[in-house]
């Protein structure tokens, strides 16, 4: 029975306790040390051609920064659009399908926030080295990938009507709430 | 015209609230996190809505359904970031008032407005003639392509209004100056 039980839900529980050492590890004393060891990372970064772009060009750096915001936006609304779905709202709306080309969505609005995010960075990389606030972000982007990926697909690639309504709105807020914190945590960059 | 508009915002700005929401940290950026994030909302759902349109993703779904259901969610996303938008204006309304930046967001924001009425009225006059067809006709595609790139382009003013390179404080050519709506002599900023 637990045998098959971890069978079934292999990449659920593998995501889940790779997360649980990731933040372990994030908030043990074995940070400091890793997190001096990837300064020189982060000062190359600075010198890459989009680091001195980032830096020299204020107005191709905003418009990036637009580009991140309207990818943001792009992936906020397939989020909302598919976890509405499967908290029963939108009715009338083929669920399958629904959820099916919302992940399509998200995913080339991800491509689209990393790009731009990593050009972004890249131009600020000393600055966002020593906030928190970004290191913070980076874990909930982490979560937000594993969980999209290795916990909710796997689930909703299965037969819809066979699987639990309250698994299906446990998944569907848990991933609000991820994305909302990805989101906020970025924002909260700004005011650093 | 433009000393009208400076002396509005002047007025504006030497209202209590103005000053206590731009004086206040915490309040500013809430107002401010609160109107980006929205964006998820509003902008997101309405970029689906365009793209459906276009037959870039959703192809295989009722567009009327499509466009329908996710209305409200998309509307009040909206309602939300106006709200908010009008009391970052009025938390600092000068220099809002005179960013060209804010200036041509407000153009297109009308641009928007008008593209969304005439989209609604194409969309509803051709309901039931094309609806389970991959793209929709093409007065209807050109709608979302316009709704699409105004949008992006809002954002991107949205984006460049917190940069200085136009602000009146600073020495401006007389062009600048005349499209930012810069008065001789003003003394707020």
């Amino acid at each position: 029975m637990i045998f098959s039980l971890i069978l079934n839900y292999r990449k659920t529980l593998c995501s889940g306790l790779f997360f649980v050492v990731l933040v372990s590890f994030f908030f043990s004393e074995a940070i400091f040390s890793s997190h001096i060891a990837v300064l020189p990372v982060f000062e190359w970064m600075e010198t890459t051609w989009f680091g001195v772009a980032g830096k020299t060009w204020g107005a191709l750096f905003a418009v990036v920064q637009a580009g991140h915001l309207v990818g943001l936006g792009v992936l906020g609304g397939s989020v909302i659009a598919s976890d509405g779905r499967l908290l029963g709202l939108f009715n009338g709306l083929p669920m399958r399908l629904v959820v099916d080309r919302c992940h399509s969505v998200f995913a080339w609005s991800l491509v689209l926030l990393v790009a731009t995010g990593i050009f972004m960075a890249c131009g600020v990389a000393i600055k966002i080295y020593y906030m928190p606030v970004y290191w913070y972000k980076m874990l909930a982007l982490t979560l937000g990938v594993l969980f999209v990926f290795f916990i909710r697909k796997p689930i909703v690639d299965r037969d819809l009507d066979q699987v639990s309504p309250w698994l299906l709105r446990l998944l569907a807020i848990s991933s609000m709430m991820i994305w909302f914190t990805v989101a906020a945590t970025g924002r909260w960059i700004g005011f650093s | 015209m433009n000393q009208l508009i400076y002396d509005a915002a002047v007025w504006l700005d030497n209202t209590e609230w103005s000053t206590r929401i731009h004086e206040s940290y915490y309040l500013y950026n809430w107002i401010e996190s609160t109107h980006v994030l929205t964006l998820m909302l509003s902008l997101g759902i309405l970029f689906l809505i365009d793209m459906r349109m276009l037959g870039w993703a959703f192809a295989d779904i009722s567009a009327n359904k499509l466009a329908t259901r996710l209305n409200v969610p998309m509307l009040l996303g909206f309602v939300v970031m106006f709200s908010t938008g009008i009391l970052l204006v009025y938390a600092v309304p000068v220099r809002s008032a005179q960013s060209i930046w804010f200036r041509m967001k407000m153009g297109l924001l009308i641009v928007c407005a008008i593209n969304a009425f005439m989209f609604h009225r194409k969309m509803t006059a051709s309901i039931g003639t094309w609806d389970s067809e991959p793209r929709a006709p093409k007065a209807l595609r050109v709608g979302a392509l316009v709704s699409l790139v105004t949008w992006s382009v809002i954002v991107i003013c949205g984006r460049f209004i917190a940069y200085d390179w136009f602000d009146c404080d600073y020495p401006q050519s007389d062009f600048i100056r005349g499209i930012a709506g810069c008065i001789d002599g003003q003394t707020q900023f």
